[in-house]
C-alpha cells in the first residue's frame, strides 16, 4: 500500500468512527491530524530522511481508539449496545436525506389528503376513490367528468369522503411530525447530551 | 536496565495523567502553538515523551472546556495549521493548577526530607 493510501485509509476510518460528532467537528479533527501527519513527513524529508508513516500512525493509535477519545463526552459513560455504533454510522450518511425525504413525502401526502377533503366539499361528485377491475386499479382524485368513469365502481364517493380525507390527512401530518421530532431528538441527543 | 527504564516510563505516564493538562496550559501561556510544535516542544523534556494520540484529544477536551481557543492559520506556502492559545479561563486555570502543583511538590519534598525516612522508621 502506498503511503498516501495508508494515510487516506487511516483518516477515512477515523472519520467513520467520529460519526457521532457533527460533520464540521469531525472534519476539523481529521484535517488537523492530516496536517500533522504531512508536516511530520515534510520535516523528515527536508532533513533527507524517509518518513516512517506506519510509526507516525502508530503514535496516534488505532483510529477507533483515537476517535473514542473525541466522542467519549457525547456517549456519557454508559457504552451503547454493540449494534448501536453501526446504527449511528449508518445514520450519519442517511439521516439528512431520510429526514428531508420523509418530511417532503409525509407533509405532501398529508396536505394532499386535506386538500382533497376540502375540494370534495366544493365539488362533490367529481372527487372520489374509484376502483376498477375488481380492485386491481384504484384511483383517488378529482375527475373533470365523472360520467366517464361510471363503469368503474366508486368505492368512496360523495360528501362523506371529506371527513375521511381530513382525518386521514391530519393523522398523516401528525405522524410525520412525531417521527421527524423523534429523528431530530435522536440526532441532537447524540451531539449535545 | 531496560526493565527499570520501562518502570520509569510507566511512572512518568501515571504522573502525567494529572499534570499534562498543566503542561499544555503552561506551554502556550505566552504564545499560540500548533499541535506538532507543542509535541516537539514537550519532547525536549525527558518526562514529557507523549504521543500524538494523547495530545490531540486532550487539546480537543481543553478547547471544549473553553480553556483553549483554536484558530486555523496559514503562513505562505505551508499547509494550514490549527493554533491553540489560552482563553481568559485558561489563564485562570493555569494559575490555579500551578499553585496546586507547587504546593504538592512542596508537600512531597517535605515527605522525602522527613527525618522519619532518614532514620528508617516505619509506621505500622
Amino acid at each position: 500500500m502506498s503511503e498516501r493510501k495508508q494515510i487516506r485509509n487511516y483518516l477515512n476510518n477515523l472519520s467513520r468512527y467520529l460519526s457521532p460528532l457533527q460533520d464540521i467537528e469531525a472534519q476539523e479533527v481529521v484535517k488537523e491530524i492530516e496536517s500533522h501527519i504531512y508536516d511530520v513527513i515534510d520535516d523528515v524529508e527536508v532533513k533527507g530522511g524517509v518518513a516512517d508513516v506506519e510509526a507516525i500512525l502508530d503514535r496516534f493509535g488505532p483510529p477507533r481508539e483515537l476517535a473514542q477519545q473525541y466522542i467519549g463526552h457525547i456517549q456519557q459513560g454508559t457504552p451503547p449496545p454493540e449494534g448501536f455504533k453501526a446504527i449511528s454510522i449508518v445514520k450519519k450518511g442517511l439521516s439528512r436525506t431520510v429526514y428531508l425525504g420523509l418530511m417532503c413525502f409525509g407533509y405532501f401526502i398529508g396536505i394532499a389528503c386535506i386538500a382533497l377533503g376540502f375540494a370534495n366539499l366544493l365539488l362533490p361528485g367529481s372527487i372520489g376513490i374509484w376502483s376498477e377491475a375488481n380492485g386491481n386499479t384504484v384511483v383517488i382524485g378529482m375527475l373533470d367528468n365523472p360520467v366517464l368513469v361510471q363503469e368503474t365502481v366508486g368505492v368512496v364517493q360523495g360528501l362523506w369522503l371529506s371527513p375521511v380525507a381530513l382525518i386521514l390527512g391530519y393523522l398523516i401530518l401528525l405522524m410525520t411530525h412525531k417521527v421527524l421530532k423523534f429523528v431530530r431528538q435522536f440526532s441532537i441527543g447524540q451531539h449535545y447530551v | 536496565m531496560p526493565e527499570n527504564k520501562n518502570e520509569s516510563v510507566k511512572w512518568d505516564a501515571q504522573l502525567r495523567k494529572g499534570t499534562l493538562e498543566l503542561a499544555v496550559l503552561a506551554a502556550i501561556h505566552k504564545r499560540a502553538m500548533y499541535g506538532l510544535e507543542m509535541l516537539n516542544y514537550f519532547h525536549l523534556f525527558d518526562t514529557m515523551q507523549i504521543t500524538e494520540g494523547t495530545l490531540y484529544p486532550l487539546l480537543d477536551r481543553l478547547k471544549r472546556e473553553r480553556l483553549l481557543a483554536a484558530s486555523w492559520q496559514q503562513e505562505g506556502e505551508q499547509r494550514p495549521r490549527k493554533y491553540y492559545s489560552l482563553t481568559k479561563e485558561g489563564h485562570q486555570k493555569l494559575n490555579e493548577l500551578k499553585a496546586r502543583w507547587l504546593r504538592s511538590v512542596e508537600d512531597l519534598q517535605q515527605l522525602l526530607n522527613s527525618p522519619t525516612i532518614e532514620e528508617g522508621h516505619h509506621y505500622e
